[in-house]
Parts: structure tokens; C-alpha cells; sequence
């Protein structure tokens, strides 16, 4: 017990040194920026929260980040390391698009909302799962490194999406960027609170939320962590290492599909070629920064999305620190999080034998979740 | 396409190759000490940023020596969270990614404001070989490049000589293979992993710079555009040793160049497949090796 207590006291001693330690960098930035920390703090909090609209903009932020993080759980989890939801974004967003159109045009332009908003999320899930299934399919079939393979296919789908927005799908009207045409109104999704960009997609996150808390009490997900700690004995309890690859890149390639029609139904209102907004990067660092657990995730999904929504106004409020201080942030955040899972993991790891890289990495946070859970 | 095109593909695939084998080297040693380094892209961008910055103060080679710098000064807060801290290598790997193009964007635009016109700086001056460089086709292509190409050269060779007959390229492999019975015959397995660490970390720092300082002259933000990445690839294609990861190099940076160059002639194929096929083919590529290393695996497993 007291062993424990020992470690619990310096995690805690970890932990300030790691929130010290960013308010002291983000501190720095600014000065060296020129500007007064205090004056920068205001405009971070002014940029979140001073009218309904900010607000509604963090959480519009937050969504693709949270459904891409709350998708990844199964995936880390199971220590496979997939950084190519920024890719199956893309994707499930040129079928979404290409669907909630061909619909409209099979209807003559009369189709019902709901029927809309099927075709979009479906035809989303359709194209992300499939760009999720081809580096599962390389992995199981002939060891390819997912790390390496989800990246590239990342560049692969930014080149099809540039084709798609200057042909196939491309408007007639003249734009200042390569862009579709508008959606029709109804295949839009409607706003959840009056006078802000907040769309019906939160709720994706809430019910996702939900669901991922019911399952990471199930059979399937501790046979998740075994795969990543002991695959030998995963095997004997059914957890083949093609059924849990496939499974688990199908989930957060859904996922990460669904996202990009909501960023073309619900915020953009078109496809656009930033749709995808490197959410799929820091999707696997919020889903990190949560620990794996859905709790975690959504609120780490929000503090990304304020903190970038409040780099915004820090920039405006003292017009010489660039909006790109939240970035710096973001990355020395994710470091601190590791080296405090690391600590937490120490006494589990004197007693296991050292394991693969890959397979280490979802240990951590789920020994950090368990850890959480024995606390509570 | 005429003789000439072809001339200046090679040519510009030998010039785009040079900081990716730069920083492949360094991953080389990383990997085959048994690690992996996901922040080579953040070590790269950091290293372009701070190679325009000295080198608007003090010339292209002090900009080259800066950007080395700032990748070794990573590398050292990599190893620190790693080793010290026991923190996951490929979470702070990504980690390091995320700083470093936050962080050059972030001082980039504190240096020139938006509206400001971009700082260009001198770039390393290339070296007149004579006559040499007249020849047809083989003078702009192997006489004509920059220092930086020889340099690439000179240090691909460097690296294979240290890791085959050094004491120290003997520990790394050894570490790699398998650390417990390294730590037996006495090799000291930390000391051995961060230098291999701290070796890649410098030369992708040195390889973001080349990119600056060596062929560009300025810097924008995301300019490495994931050549990290890249590279990560390639030395995984040529697994580790020196003459893989430069034939990775030479067949992203050549498709490159094909795609630079050759995309406004002939053909008409659309621009995008262009740019996106060094992507695709590292791709297959990677694909090819992989099965292949699994097919060498199943053998040593069960011999026929």
C-alpha cells in the first residue's frame, strides 16, 4: 500500500511539473512574441467563451475530433497504430458528397432530409471503412507496417480528393479555391443551438461516447489488451490477429468516414480541400490524451478544440502572437501525457518482459484507465 | 521527352535525394539500434526553419551547422522522455512532430509577419569542377550537383564503413538483435540506443536544413511536406543499410523530379497522379519488401 501511495504522490508531482512546465513554455512564447502573458491569457479565454457563437464554434471543432478519438479506442487498444484517419476523412467525404448528390439528382432535387442525411453518413462509412480496409488487408496479409502504410495512403487520398475537386465533383461558379457545389438545404445538417455553426453531429459524440463506455466493460475489449500485451494468449481466447486488425481499423476507419460528411454537411456545406483540417493527427493525440477512456477523450477533444478557438483569439487580442502557438502546445501536451502513463505503468513493467514497440503502445494508457478505475 | 528533360530529372532526383538519405542514415543507425523515430519530420522542419535563420546571419554553412544542431538538441529531449522518463517512443515521436511544425510555423510568422515578404537567403555555392561539368549528360548529372549531394555520399559511405567495422556499429547491431545478451557481453545498451538516437536526430536536423540552405533559399511553413515520413519508409524498404535506404531515396526523389518536371509536357495525364506517385509507388514498394522479409521469416521458422 504504501508503495502505492508512494507512486500516486509522485505522479501527482509528475503531473504539476507537466502543467508547470506548459504554462511556463506557452508563457515564453508569448513574451517572446512580444506580448504580455497576461493580456494573451485574456484573449485565450475571450476566444472561447465571450459570445454563444465561440462556444458553439469549440464544440463544432471538437466533433470530428472526438468521433475520430472515440473510434481509435478499439485500434489502440489493441496496439494497432493507425494515423490514417486523415485519409479516410477524405475519402468519406468525396462519397458522402458524390452520394447526397446522386440521391438529390435520382429525386430531382425533391429528396427528403432524412434520406439525405442517410445517404451522406452511409456513403461517409462506406468510404473511410474502405480506406481503413486496404492497410488492414496489408498488414494481415504481408506484415506491411501500418504506421507507414495509413501515412502514405494519406498523401494517396489528398491527391484523389485535388483530381475530385477539379473534375468530377468540381463547381461550374468561379471560387478563389477548388471546392463542389452547394449541397441542397435539406441535405444539411440543422443547427442544434440558434445563432452558432453547433450542429446535430454532437450527439454522434455523445451516443458514441456512450456506447464505447458499455463496451469497454465487454469480453471484446479486454481481449483487446491481451492481443496488445500477450498475443499468444489472445489467440487461445479467440483473438486472431487478422480478425482484431480488420476489426479494429474498420471501427475507426467508420468513424473517421462518418466525419467527413459531417464536415461537409454540417459545417462547410460543401466539400472543400481542407476538409479534412489534420484532425486525423490530433485525433490519435486527444484519444492518447484521454487515456482510451470515452470520458477522457470527449473532454480532451474539447480542450484541443478550445485551445485552438482561443490561439485564435489570443492572436486577435494581441496581434502579434501567431494563432500557431496552440500547435506548439498541443505537441509539448501530448509528450507530458506519455511520460505520465509511463510512470503509472513502472511497477507492471518490472514484473512483464519487454514487449514489441508497437504492441507497448496501447499498454500504456489502458494501464492508465485501469489505474483509473481501481481509484475510483 | 527529349534527351535534355531526362538529363534534369536525374539531375533534380540526385538534388531531392540528399536530405532524405541524410536523414535516412541517421534513422538507419535509429532502427537497427532496435528504435524508431517518429519525430524525424518535426527534427526536419525544425532544422529547415533554423537553417534559414543562421544563414541569413552568418552564411549557408553556419545555417547547415544550426539546423544539425537544433535536430541533435531534439533528439536529446526525445532521449531524456524516453530513456529517463520511460515514456513511449512512437507517442513521443509524434509528439516531437506536432512541436516541431507548430513551432516553426509559430517563429516563422514572428520573424516575417504575413504581408512581409519572405527572407531568402544565399544557398551553399556550388563547386566548379572544369571541364568535368561540361561533359554531356554524365557533367550535370554527376558534376554539376551541390556539395550537399558529394556530402550525402561521402557520409553514405561513412556510415556503412562505422556500422561494419567499428566497435560502436558492431554495438548498435548487437543491441538491436537483442538487448539483454548485448547487456551480457558487457555493451551498454542506453548509452548505445540514444546515440544511435542522437546521430539520427542531427542528421535529420542537418536534412531539413539541406532542404533550406541547400536547393530553396527560404522557408514556408510545412515545407518538408511529410518527407519525414519519407524517409521512415525508405529505410524501412532498404532495411536499414546504407545502399537500401540510398535506393529509396533515389526512386522517391527521381519520381519527384518526374513529377516536377515532366507533368507540364507530353502525356496528359492529370497533375495529381503525377504528385501522387512517388507516394504510390513507395507504397508497392514497401508492400514488395515487406512480404518478402515475411517470406525469409517463415523460412528461418520452419526449415524446409
Amino acid at each position: 500500500m504504501r508503495l502505492v501511495r508512494a507512486l500516486d504522490r509522485q505522479r501527482w508531482v509528475l503531473t504539476a511539473a507537466v502543467v508547470v512546465s506548459i504554462i511556463l513554455i506557452a508563457g515564453a512564447l508569448i513574451v517572446f512574441a512580444g506580448a504580455d502573458p497576461l493580456l494573451g491569457l485574456q484573449g485565450l479565454v475571450e476566444g472561447v467563451s465571450s459570445s454563444p457563437y465561440r462556444i458553439g464554434e469549440v464544440l463544432v471543432g471538437a466533433v470530428p475530433i472526438g468521433i475520430v478519438a472515440l473510434t481509435l479506442i478499439p485500434a489502440l487498444r489493441a496496439g494497432v497504430f493507425s494515423v490514417g484517419a486523415e485519409g479516410q476523412i477524405v475519402v468519406g467525404a468525396i462519397f458522402a458528397t458524390a452520394a447526397v448528390f446522386a440521391v438529390n439528382r435520382m429525386l430531382d432535387g425533391a429528396a427528403p432530409a432524412p434520406l439525405l442525411w442517410v445517404a451522406g453518413l452511409v456513403a461517409g462509412a462506406v468510404g473511410g471503412g474502405l480506406m481503413a480496409l486496404l492497410p488492414a488487408f496489408l498488414a494481415v496479409r504481408w506484415r506491411v507496417n501500418e504506421i507507414l502504410s495509413t501515412l502514405l495512403l494519406n498523401y494517396l487520398a489528398a491527391g484523389f480528393l485535388g483530381w475530385t475537386l477539379r473534375t468530377w465533383l468540381a463547381t461550374d461558379a468561379e471560387t478563389a479555391t477548388p471546392q463542389s457545389d452547394e449541397l441542397p438545404d435539406a441535405a444539411s445538417l440543422p443547427s442544434l443551438i440558434p445563432g452558432t455553426r453547433a450542429h446535430w453531429g454532437i450527439l454522434l459524440v455523445v451516443v458514441l461516447a456512450v456506447v464505447f463506455l458499455i463496451w469497454q466493460r465487454s469480453a471484446a475489449s479486454t481481449r483487446l489488451s491481451v492481443f496488445a500485451s500477450r498475443p499468444k494468449l489472445a489467440l487461445r481466447l479467440g483473438a486472431t490477429r487478422s480478425r482484431t486488425v480488420y476489426s479494429t481499423m474498420l471501427v475507426s476507419g467508420l468513424g473517421a468516414g462518418v466525419v467527413g460528411w459531417i464536415q461537409v454537411a454540417g459545417v462547410n456545406d460543401r466539400l472543400l480541400s481542407s476538409v479534412s483540417g489534420s484532425v486525423g493527427f490530433s485525433g490519435i493525440a486527444v484519444a492518447l490524451l484521454g487515456a482510451l477512456a470515452p470520458i477522457g477523450i470527449v473532454a480532451a477533444a474539447l480542450f484541443f478544440s478550445a485551445l485552438t478557438a482561443g490561439a485564435v483569439g489570443m492572436q486577435s487580442a494581441t496581434g502579434t502572437v501567431p494563432s500557431s502557438i496552440a500547435e506548439v502546445i498541443k505537441g509539448v501536451l501530448l509528450m507530458g501525457v506519455a511520460c505520465i502513463a509511463a510512470y503509472q505503468r513502472r511497477p507492471a513493467a518490472v514484473v512483464a518482459p519487454a514487449e514489441p514497440v508497437v504492441a507497448d503502445v496501447a499498454a500504456e494508457p489502458v494501464a492508465a484507465a485501469e489505474a483509473e478505475e481501481a481509484r475510483a | 521527352m527529349s534527351v535534355e528533360l531526362w538529363v534534369a530529372i536525374i539531375a533534380g532526383a540526385l538534388a531531392l535525394a540528399a536530405p532524405l538519405v541524410l536523414a535516412g542514415i541517421g534513422e538507419g543507425f535509429v532502427e537497427r539500434a532496435g528504435r524508431i523515430n517518429l519525430g524525424i519530420e518535426g527534427m526536419m522542419i525544425m532544422g529547415a526553419l533554423t537553417g534559414v535563420w543562421a544563414g541569413s546571419l552568418a552564411g549557408p554553412l553556419a545555417g547547415l551547422v544550426a539546423g544539425l544542431l537544433v535536430g541533435l538538441v531534439l533528439a536529446v529531449v526525445m532521449n531524456l522522455l524516453v530513456y529517463r522518463l520511460h515514456a513511449n517512443e512512437i507517442v513521443i515521436g509524434l509528439g516531437i512532430t506536432m512541436l516541431g511544425l507548430g513551432l516553426s510555423t509559430y517563429l516563422y510568422q514572428l520573424w516575417v509577419p504575413s504581408g512581409q515578404t519572405n527572407v531568402a537567403v544565399a544557398t551553399v555555392p556550388r563547386v566548379d569542377l572544369g571541364p568535368l561539368s561540361e561533359l554531356p549528360v554524365v557533367g550535370p548529372v554527376l558534376f554539376g550537383q551541390s556539395p550537399l549531394v558529394y556530402l550525402a555520399v561521402v557520409l553514405l559511405v561513412v556510415a556503412w564503413a562505422v556500422m561494419r567495422f567499428t566497435r560502436f556499429g558492431l554495438a548498435v547491431q548487437a543491441v538491436g538483435t537483442d538487448p539483454a545478451s548485448a547487456a551480457l557481453r558487457g555493451v551498454r545498451v542506453e548509452r548505445t540506443g540514444a546515440s544511435a538516437l542522437l546521430i539520427g536526430g542531427a542528421l535529420a536536423g542537418l536534412g531539413g536544413a539541406v532542404i533550406t540552405v541547400g536547393t530553396i533559399g527560404s522557408f514556408t511553413p510545412d515545407i518538408t511536406a511529410g518527407r519525414g515520413y519519407i524517409v521512415l519508409a525508405v529505410v524501412i524498404m532498404g532495411r536499414s543499410r546504407p545502399i537500401g535506404i540510398a535506393l529509396g531515396a533515389l526512386l522517391f526523389a527521381f519520381l519527384q523530379s518526374f513529377a516536377l518536371l515532366s507533368q507540364s509536357t507530353s502525356l496528359q495525364l492529370p497533375s495529381e497522379l503525377y504528385q501522387s506517385l512517388p507516394y504510390l509507388v513507395t507504397l508497392v514498394v514497401l508492400v514488395i519488401t515487406s512480404r518478402s522479409q515475411m517470406r525469409r521469416l517463415f523460412k528461418t521458422v520452419r526449415p524446409a
